[in-house]
């Protein structure tokens, strides 16, 4: 196996667990099914940490849309949670789940 | 073996007081990808002041990716050992990024003779821009890939005789393999090169639907303090540390943690 083939290999894993790719051959299905189950969970975790406020406007609807938002786009390579967090917070609206927040008011904003 | 470090807990923000003021820290370890490359954060700084030694903790180098190696992370890393003046760097023995994908977790790697090489290459490469020993971490996995060519002591001992990296293994990690994938955390006790132990981590975690998790947000269990105790057995650990990351409980129930761990490492 060359460098290359062990990268196509990698790839083809994450595609499974993150991106609904189909099963590499070899692996147990149950086992793939347990990682992609733990890895939303994690990605889930910490958007909703980093962005309480959707999470609290989705109430019980927010694991299953994240689920729904997730597949159709996983995490590319660079990109940071924050990113995913405000994305998915731009899906949610445009996807009619929730009204965009409004700007927020400033303490100090002058009057008239 | 790595120099004497004593008994540790990994820096959180979210706990940094409780950290400055637990009694009976010898060290402790930030996240590398956590604090910037020119400054502390002031807990880390007040740490340091103390003579604490500060471990940075790399989680985003991808060592087992096929890809080519992300130098700005390593270089980042290098940059926070050198800024904590730390006596060493650790990552894990795993890749994140593949096919343009970010996992977001450490995944296994196959345990094969290639993706040893590949290993073996990039750690080569890491090792040059660092100028600090590097530290290897055993994971907790999920899933195995198949077709095997190697058991993982053999996996682990090849890997850091051929790149002269220390050890940092996580007796919780080892736990989870057991539980999960039935292996026998006694082989890789028995098959490890333990003179290269550079410290070990402790954590805690949670079974659901007969699934553990290393959560890192849950109690540590008796199986992994029994772990550890059958480490120490065979070797006396220059450190051991508790990691615990999230659902942060009393600084009392930390206390006892460490206090569980230090009772097992005094035998």
């Amino acid at each position: 196996m060359s460098r290359e083939d062990l990268a196509a290999a990698q790839g083809e894993l994450l595609r499974a667990l993150l991106a609904g790719g189909s099963a590499p051959s070899g692996f147990d299905p149950d086992a793939l099914r347990v990682e992609a189950t733990s890895l939303l969970a994690k990605r889930r975790r910490i958007v909703s940490q980093l962005d309480p406020d959707t999470a609290e406007n989705l109430g019980e609807r927010f694991t299953e849309l994240f689920a729904e938002y997730a597949i159709v786009n996983p995490r590319q390579a660079g990109s940071r949670f924050r990113d995913d967090a405000a994305a998915f917070a731009e899906w949610a609206v445009e996807h009619g789940h929730m009204t965009p927040p409004r700007p927020e008011r400033r303490w100090w904003r002058r009057k008239g | 073996m790595g120099e004497h470090l004593g008994v540790g807990i990994g820096w959180r923000l979210e706990i940094d007081l409780t950290v400055e003021r637990m009694q009976g820290v010898d060290f402790v370890e930030v996240v590398a990808e956590n604090v910037h490359r020119d400054h502390l954060p002031e807990s880390l700084r007040v740490l340091r002041e103390r003579g604490l030694p500060v471990l940075p903790h790399a989680v985003s180098l991808s060592l087992g990716g096929a890809e080519p190696l992300d130098t700005a992370r390593v270089e980042h890393l290098g940059a926070v050992g050198e800024l904590l003046d730390a006596p060493l760097v650790s990552d894990h023995v795993c890749f994140v990024r593949a096919g343009g994908l970010d996992s977001g977790h450490l995944m296994p790697v196959p345990r094969t003779r290639a993706a040893l090489d590949v290993l073996v290459a990039n750690v080569n490469q890491a090792r040059s821009i660092l100028g600090r020993p590097l530290a290897l971490e055993n994971i907790a996995a999920l899933l195995r890939w198949p077709d095997a060519e190697l058991t993982e002591a053999q996996f682990l001992t090849e890997l850091v005789e051929r790149t002269d990296c220390l050890l940092l293994l996580d007796v919780a990690n080892m736990w989870a393999n057991a539980l999960n994938l039935g292996e026998d955390p006694v082989d890789l006790l028995d098959g490890l090169p333990l003179e290269r132990l550079a410290y070990v981590h402790v954590a805690g975690g949670v079974e659901i639907d007969g699934v553990y998790h290393d959560t890192h947000a849950h109690a540590v269990p008796q199986g992994v303090l029994d772990l550890l105790a059958q480490l120490c057995e065979r070797v006396r650990p220059p450190g051991v540390l508790l990691e615990r990351d999230d659902r942060y409980p009393s600084d009392a129930v930390l206390a006892d943690e460490l206090a569980a761990i230090r009772a097992v490492v005094a035998g």
